[in-house]
């Protein structure tokens, strides 16, 4: 077996020469990146999350349907935003990974919503900004990710495939019914099952 | 504050998912302002987010603009922002705001344009103790009461309450004999509405 060491992105980059055969195993931390770019406009950390989150964000797109050419201008987009947000970006809100779902959400309705000069985004945006919850509800965006991971990974494969269409764009549930073939009645008690599901499970590990 | 009716977790899911029709995802975003407990649920659901765009199959970007070069972009002007009115949520301050009109002794509504929504939004505002019209619809009908109180067969709903209400239900709320009560209504469908208010409030609910 190979052995495996585990080094962050700037021990990485201060590693200097590797020995052959070792395989490193790189913890991509989106977190140190998106304050290099915040703290020095540092363009080798940008193309480091661009290459990693902008290919996700257009699977996520074309997975729930959307066209190649929209799901590519979402994802420059979304990074873009990522570039110039850069210093508004607070871990104790939300990890990345969840601050640029939303990013490429808001973009999202504001490509797709264009002609009809929505200004949804701007309610999340403002919404994003309200003061924060009571402190027993204080938990740094990597807790609460981590939480609303663990409660996932409890929802049966039927419920995970449901609430993972349902927060796809384009998805209504009369949508989400077609694709896996089953009545909209079944998918309607399936996503509300999953979500209770998921609450409770959020409850617990409160 | 505390509420005692809050959007069901299919509703707050899609608000979360950006699915709603504009109309109802503002009547939606008032009720979140007012109340930290949905926006901790509302948290938690972009969190559902994060954690599908992490396990999303990446998809190679098409041989276009390298990432330096679109870090690289000029940067449009944004776009100017009114402030709302004291008082009103903030949420609001992306939209315009018609008059207040009256359309009764005590009562008054006021447009809100939302562009592009489906659902016709318009605040309410009536007089301490005044029935509301009784009325029924075809579509959804989603209230946040911003101030005051009115009461029907479902119970209570004081500021930040937010009520769901679709075609199934008939009603006809009594708004607080004290406080009065100021609300904010998403409705789509069309709407029947009965006795002499309804009557008066019909042209102007369908506008």
């Amino acid at each position: 077996m190979v052995p495996a060491l585990a080094l962050t992105v700037d021990g990485m980059r201060n590693a200097g020469a590797v020995a052959q055969g070792v395989r490193f195993i790189v913890l991509f931390d989106p977190n140190s990146l998106i304050a290099a770019i915040a703290r020095s406009g540092d363009r080798a950390a940008f193309a480091e999350l661009f290459d990693h989150f902008a290919p996700r964000v257009k699977g996520l797109l074309m997975r729930g349907g959307a066209p190649a050419e929209l799901a590519e201008e979402v994802a420059q987009e979304t990074l873009l935003a990522v570039w110039r947000k850069a210093a508004l970006f607070d871990p104790a809100k939300a990890s990345a990974s969840t601050w640029i779902a939303t990013i490429a959400r808001n973009l999202r309705i504001d490509i797709a919503r264009r002609e009809t000069r929505s200004r949804l985004s701007q309610v999340y945006e403002i919404l994003d900004e309200e003061a924060p919850e009571q402190p027993d509800a204080m938990l740094s965006g990597a807790e609460r990710d981590a939480r609303v991971r663990a409660a996932m990974s409890h929802l049966s494969s039927d419920q995970y495939r449901v609430v993972e269409l349902a927060f796809i764009e384009g998805f209504s549930h009369q949508d989400v019914a077609d694709r896996l073939a089953i009545p909209l009645g079944t998918v309607k008690s399936r996503l509300r099952l999953a979500l209770s599901h998921l609450r409770g499970r959020l409850e617990d590990l409160r | 504050m505390s509420m005692l009716h809050r959007p069901s977790d299919e509703t707050l899911a899609a608000f979360a998912a950006g699915q709603l029709d504009e109309g109802l995802a503002v009547v939606v975003a008032c009720h979140i302002e007012a109340d930290q407990e949905s926006r901790g649920r509302l948290r938690e659901l972009q969190a559902v987010q994060g954690a599908l765009l992490d396990a999303a199959e990446p998809v190679a970007m098409a041989s276009g603009p390298s990432p330096a070069a679109i870090a690289a972009r000029p940067e449009a002007a944004s776009l100017a922002t009114v402030p709302t009115p004291e008082g009103m949520p903030k949420v609001l301050r992306p939209y315009g705001l018609g008059p207040w009109r009256p359309i009764g002794i005590r009562i008054a509504m006021r447009r809100v344009e939302v562009p592009g929504a489906d659902a016709r939004v318009f605040m309410l505002r009536a007089g301490p103790g005044i029935s509301l019209p009784h009325h029924k619809h075809t579509g959804f009908e989603w209230t946040t009461i911003l101030a005051g109180a009115y009461e029907h067969e479902y119970g209570r709903y004081a500021a930040g309450d937010f009520d769901e209400a679709d075609a199934e239900h008939d009603h006809t709320p009594r708004v607080d004999p004290v406080e009065g009560c100021t609300c904010i209504v998403a409705m789509t469908g069309s709407v029947q509405l009965q006795g002499w208010l309804g009557r008066l409030l019909q042209p102007l609910v369908r506008f």
